[in-house]
């Protein structure tokens, strides 16, 4: 109930401060053709119920200036095409228009973006997956790793985890047409299954933003947008397939759907394999993978209410590199130092253990009620079944060792509304739930217990525009009542019952200094109750043998784990981040410059240090513990794109990070070196029968990480000439690799309803170690590989 | 709207359902699993080939398995100058009750298994020298073989020499190398399930 009165009195608070307007802003536009985008000219755009309007020029650009806001409609009308209505609330916009075909007069109304209220102070960048689609067999992860600020983390070439300054797995949200992602999200292992090609937009926020989608967002968010399955869209047909000559992979791809006045429904399929890939001077065996992938979705529009059914389906094989799995230390020790990998077999498409296998069912349903004019509610349900086997190199190697079924639902009423032109906001209350059970008969005790997770949450986000500020403020509560219950490796039960309460706060400022000049500045905290595999991992997964908080405790120097510690006592914490992030945007003509800084405060960072070592059968071996202590991070992200002359494009991007443990003054391990890259991109203009054509040059630097944290080879702890205690640092098996350099060629050109891609990732053929691959222990990256794609689409005139 | 209105109920109604269909709450417990992973019990058993009751036995114990306490190498081998005996194992998991047999395992799994040796120089008459574990074809006397005619080392004769030795060395190590075992593998091929190292004596 304090709670209550607290939010009212802040939306009262909130409207009295500011109400003067001011009525200079302007928006600058460009309309283009839906499908050859081509630029158009004389079209009418038209603020609704006013008397202003713009026309296009000949390069399909317009202004429209004196608005007292950016929030209002404006319909857009041409001939031969659609008339539209288009949601104006930023400052550049570019508006697509589909040409009239059978039904004539009558209104598309254009999906953009979801609404983002609430988070637009939030340093962000998006992504349009079509135009990154040359390899269309890439993961989630690599796909947005060319942005400022964003890497990936990886385990081989399948296994690959997207990472925003510095922090990954489920300290990212990783949030898959707005509902998140529900999968075993613990380890490196473990990547979102999420298959890209489907997705329309991949947006990705950098700060904290967790009070619109949920904890755990330490880090920043990663939005997979959908096909918006638009309405009266004409019936369109894409069919591409590929081949790649590292691992010999091949895909195929089919997507179509139709949008008419009142209903809409899209369709894709698609079908990845790839056999064992290579590096400059070896194969990587165990290292393909086969990937089949369902999407589809509808949409019925029926007055003020929208219906949008979606459902996809993945399913997934994935190979992990043979030589990388070891149990022993002097295995561990002959492979890390041996040159090359110590499995090596002749080209092979077939799939061996270690490997690992996941199915991931997702269906969402939602009602948008257009009860006013640009006020909704929402109703939204998510439900996702996440099936995960995996299979070692051991003893009943065909029984897997892990046989996991997560199962998520999601339950989330929003009421979108607006006080005026320039106060807006959202309400919502979330339900969350989660169902983690074992299935039977993988032989060993479960690394994981099984667990239900039931969260319930309700948050309030507010933006007010005064003249050419924003501010946005926004608060989430989120309580949640955890049940555990698993096995120690005698077979005795153990089993506990926890409540959570995380909050999770958002305030932000932006200002459009000039025309060309703006500032958006935003804090944020974050809360995260530590995973299950943080909690309660125990022994050996691989060569690593790491104690869950709770599963170990002190007695006096000693480190005890003969029993399972309760949550009663509140040994543990939840992290808390507070994330303060700071962009400037300068953008004209030619040149566009972001620069940002931030700083990452997190309070009681879960980490893994070294205990001890310890005589096994096998011989000894290091020990380690999951522990909590303070961390900082601090770093910044340039990006600078430049049209160097009409056609002719440069984007130079440089990351840089900085983070230490400050209980310990210790570095952090797995951070993000730095790296710089210099794409160019050339549009040639069409000749013989090429319609358009793009060229693409992107070199890159990455450097050698110089804040890893020292090494110690595994062959001093064997012989034990290395001691470890509970007061050594943390230490990395092998050092950071040296820094590399790296150059990919691209082209793509359509012609007619053809469009081909070619791209050379490594073109040097470089031979590297990437510091993010736990890989880097026992191989090579790959090496050259060519990679040929070739689409037709076909659209209903 | 009316029509909506009914639809709008329709819809929530249908939510409503799911949402009381997924909040029906399991509470189960990971189903009680024979534990193969973990090997907590290693014996070695030297049985006189002239006396079935003279035994000599060696253990090492991992008593929590993955858990934290030290490995026990307990017993040192003493066995009687120029006498033959033959070596069997006996490989557990005793963290549950009854104990998990790994030995029967590694037989079943025997062409994907081998266990080498290395020992204190010419200890025994037969086999002399060292062992194999230095180099994979030095001799061994082993008395089983897998599928494919190679050994496997679960049992092996040994004849002591007719010197003493005091303090000496005996090293056991299971090798498990599955989709690599041949004829010509070595105790550094594949991964190791156990290697211990016990004091061997011979009066």
């Amino acid at each position: 109930m304090r709670i209550f009165f607290l939010l009212i009195s802040f939306i009262i608070i909130n409207s009295n401060i500011y109400s003067q307007n001011d009525c200079s802003l302007s928006v600058n536009g460009k309309v283009l053709d839906n499908e050859t985008k081509e630029p158009l000219s004389s079209v009418l755009i038209q603020i609704d119920e006013s008397q202003k309007f713009a026309i296009t020029d000949e390069e399909g650009n317009f202004v429209l200036d004196n608005l007292c806001s950016y929030n209002f409609k404006s319909i857009i009308t041409r001939v031969g095409y659609y008339d539209s209505i288009f949601q104006i609330n930023k400052k550049n916009v570019t508006i697509y228009l589909s040409q009239e075909t059978f039904e004539l007069n009558s209104v598309l109304i254009v999906d953009d973006k979801e609404e983002n209220v609430g988070i637009k102070t939030i340093s962000q960048r998006s992504v349009n997956v079509k135009d990154l689609s040359i390899d269309p067999t890439q993961s989630l992860a690599s796909l947005i790793s060319d942005i400022d600020g964003v890497t990936f983390s990886s385990v081989g070439s399948n296994v690959e985890l997207p990472v925003i300054h510095g922090l990954y797995g489920n300290r990212i949200l990783v949030l898959n047409n707005y509902i998140k992602h529900g999968f075993q999200n613990w380890g490196k292992d473990h990547a979102p299954e999420i298959n890209v090609s489907s997705a329309e937009a991949i947006t990705i926020l950098k700060g904290s933003s967790g009070v619109r989608f949920g904890p755990e967002g330490l880090g920043g968010a990663i939005i997979i947008q959908p096909n918006f399955i638009k309405l009266n869209n004409p019936f369109y047909l894409d069919l591409s397939s590929g081949f790649q000559t590292n691992g010999k992979g091949y895909n195929f791809n089919f997507k179509t759907g139709t949008g008419y006045k009142k209903f809409g429904y899209f369709l894709s399929a698609d079908y990845i394999k790839i056999g064992d890939r290579h590096a400059p001077s070896y194969s990587l065996t165990n290292s393909g993978k086969e990937e089949k992938a369902l999407n589809l979705g509808f949409h019925y529009h029926l007055n003020n209410f929208d219906i949008k059914l979606y459902y996809s389906y993945l399913d997934q094989k994935l190979a992990l590199l043979r030589s990388s799995f070891f149990h022993s230390g002097d295995a561990i020790s002959r492979a890390l130092s041996s040159d090359v990998p110590l499995f090596i077999r002749p080209f092979s498409y077939t799939i061996n253990e270690p490997y690992q296998l996941a199915n991931h069912h997702f269906a969402k349903a939602s009602i948008d009620w257009w009860y006013k004019e640009n006020q909704k509610i929402s109703l939204t349900f998510g439900g996702q079944l996440n099936g995960r086997k995996e299979f070692d190199v051991r003893r009943n190697a065909q029984a897997p060792i892990l046989d996991l079924d997560l199962n998520t639902f999601d339950y989330l009423l929003e009421w979108n509304h607006s006080f005026s032109d320039d106060f807006d906001g959202l309400v919502g209350i979330h339900f969350f739930n989660q169902d983690n059970d074992n299935n039977p008969g993988t032989g060993t005790t479960p690394f994981i217990p099984n667990y239900n997770i039931n969260r319930l949450s309700f948050f309030i986000l507010e933006s007010k525009r005064i003249g050419k500020s924003l501010f946005e403020a926004g608060i989430r509560l989120d309580t949640e009542k955890n049940n555990v219950r698993g096995r120690e490796t005698n077979q005795n039960i153990f089993s506990d019952e926890f409540t959570k309460t995380n909050v999770t706060l958002s305030i932000g400022y932006q200002n459009e200094i000039s025309e060309s000049f703006s500032f958006s500045s935003n804090f944020g905290s974050a809360w995260r109750t530590p995973n299950m595999a943080e909690l309660y991992s125990y022994g050996g997964h691989g060569f690593k043998t790491t104690f869950g908080l709770f599963r170990y405790y002190f007695e006096g120097s000693d480190v005890n784990t003969d029993r399972v510690i309760k949550m009663g006592k509140n040994l543990v914490s939840s992290e808390k981040a507070f994330k303060f992030m700071n962009e400037l945007n300068l953008n004209n003509v030619k040149n566009n410059l972001k620069l940002s800084f931030f700083s990452n405060y997190i309070l009681n960072y879960v980490f893994e240090r070294p205990i001890g070592i310890y005589g096994t059968v096998r011989g000894p071996m290091p020990y380690f513990i999951y522990d909590q202590a303070d961390v900082i991070f601090l770093g910044s992200d340039f990006s600078f794109k430049r049209k160097v002359s009409e056609k002719i494009t440069s984007n130079f991007i440089i990351n840089y990070l900085w983070s230490k443990n400050l209980k310990k003054k210790d570095n952090l391990i797995d951070q993000p070196p730095i790296r710089l890259s210099n794409n160019l991109i050339w549009n040639t203009n069409s000749f013989w029968k090429i319609n358009s054509s793009e060229i693409s040059l992107l070199p890159s630097y990455t450097f050698k990480q110089f804040q890893a944290p020292i090494t110690i080879s595994p062959q001093s702890l064997i012989d034990r000439s290395v001691n470890i205690t509970k007061d050594s640092k943390i230490f990395d098996m092998k050092d950071a690799p040296d820094g590399y350099f790296l150059l990919d060629l691209s082209w793509k050109f359509n012609v007619d309803d053809f469009s081909f891609s070619f791209m050379i990732k490594n073109l040097l053929n470089k031979k590297y170690r990437n510091y993010l691959n736990h890989m880097r222990y026992f191989a090579d990256e790959l090496g050259r590989n060519f990679v040929f794609n070739l689409s037709y689409s076909f659209k209903k005139k | 709207m009316k029509l909506q209105t009914k639809q709008f109920y329709l819809y929530t109604l249908l939510f409503s359902m799911i949402f009381l269909y997924s909040c029906d709450e399991d509470d189960a417990v990971p189903a009680e699993e024979n534990e193969v992973e973990v090997i907590t019990d290693i014996k070695l058993i030297f049985t006189n080939k002239a006396d079935a009751n003279d035994k000599v036995e060696a253990k090492a114990k991992d008593p929590d398995g993955e858990g934290t306490k030290e490995l026990e190498v307990s017993d040192a081998i003493s066995l009687k100058a120029a006498t033959s005996y033959t070596l069997t194992f006996e490989i557990m998991n005793n963290l549950e009750t009854p104990g998990e047999d790994i030995g029967e395992e590694v037989k079943e799994e025997g062409a994907e298994h081998q266990i080498f040796f290395s020992f204190t120089d010419d200890a025994f008459s037969d086999p002399a020298g060292n062992g194999n574990i230095d180099n994979a074809s030095d001799k061994i006397n082993y008395k089983d073989t897998d599928a494919v005619g190679n050994p496997i080392g679960l049992i092996t004769e040994w004849t002591t020499g007719s010197n003493a030795v005091s303090n000496g060395e005996f090293v056991v190590r299971l090798q498990h190398q599955p989709d690599i075992k041949t004829a010509g593998t070595g105790a550094t091929d594949g991964d190791t399930d156990f290697n211990l190292k016990f004091v061997l004596n011979i009066q």
